[in-house]
């Protein structure tokens, strides 16, 4: 038919179409996860445990220096 | 009763451990986001395959697209689909088990059965080949339902 591109670029085209929904896809979903990847979510925990490190530590010098005190 | 420490190893628990480690480690410990993610990519690919099935019947017609293109790309893109499925299929079983019952067990389980009657049609089906019309809205609901119960549910869809 007159005004259609040829069958080459017509395949071409469709399958450029389906990786571009295959992008879109991948895209759309990772960036709907957030940082819930692991190696976020580990570095969170390694935060959270140096975190309460700290303060078992600062109430044990707290109790240490209470106990200089009396 | 539990096996005595002179049965020797469950196999079924190593083999079991073995396929969670694998899935663990080429996933590099993402193995729920990597299955979603490749399960959105199919359901994308899947609504696509039904617009080119209607160009390639002749039901739509696109002035940039002839019959035979879009059947040629119909099948290429199908062909992914079916590996993505297997891949996602295997991780799935191998990772997380047969959940009895289950939804997403139930419907994933009439996908995989749809899908493969669908395939095999295409290649040796001769009359039945006026059934794939059918076949493939039926695989496109079934998909978006198995979606729905896995991927969908994570992401806050479902």
């Amino acid at each position: 038919m007159a005004g259609r591109p040829p069958q080459g670029v017509q395949m071409l085209g469709s399958l450029l179409v389906a990786i571009a929904i295959v992008a879109a896809a991948i895209a759309i979903v990772t960036a709907h996860f957030g940082p819930t990847s692991s190696a976020e979510l580990d570095a969170r925990e390694e935060r959270l445990e140096q975190r309460e490190e700290n303060i078992e530590e600062l109430q044990e010098l707290e109790e240490e220096r209470r106990e200089r005190d009396r | 009763m539990s096996p005595s420490a002179d049965e020797g190893p469950d196999f079924d628990v190593l083999r079991s451990t073995a396929m969670e480690d694998l899935v663990e480690s080429i996933t590099r410990g993402n193995p729920t986001e990597v299955k979603v993610v490749l399960a959105s990519v199919v359901l994308g690919l899947a609504v696509y395959q039904v617009l080119l099935a209607a160009v390639a019947y002749g039901w739509l017609r696109l002035p940039f697209l002839q019959q035979g293109s879009a059947s040629w790309t119909h099948r290429a893109s199908g062909d992914t689909i079916l590996v993505l499925t297997l891949v996602i299929a295997i991780m799935c079983i191998g990772y997380s088990g047969f959940e009895d019952g289950g939804a997403h067990s139930i419907v994933a389980t009439i996908l995989l059965g749809v899908f493969t009657t669908k395939v095999l049609v295409v290649r040796f089906g001769g009359r039945l080949g006026r059934l794939l019309p059918l076949l493939g809205v039926a695989v496109l609901i079934l998909f978006g339902i198995t979606w729905l119960t896995s991927a969908g549910d994570f992401l806050g869809v479902g």
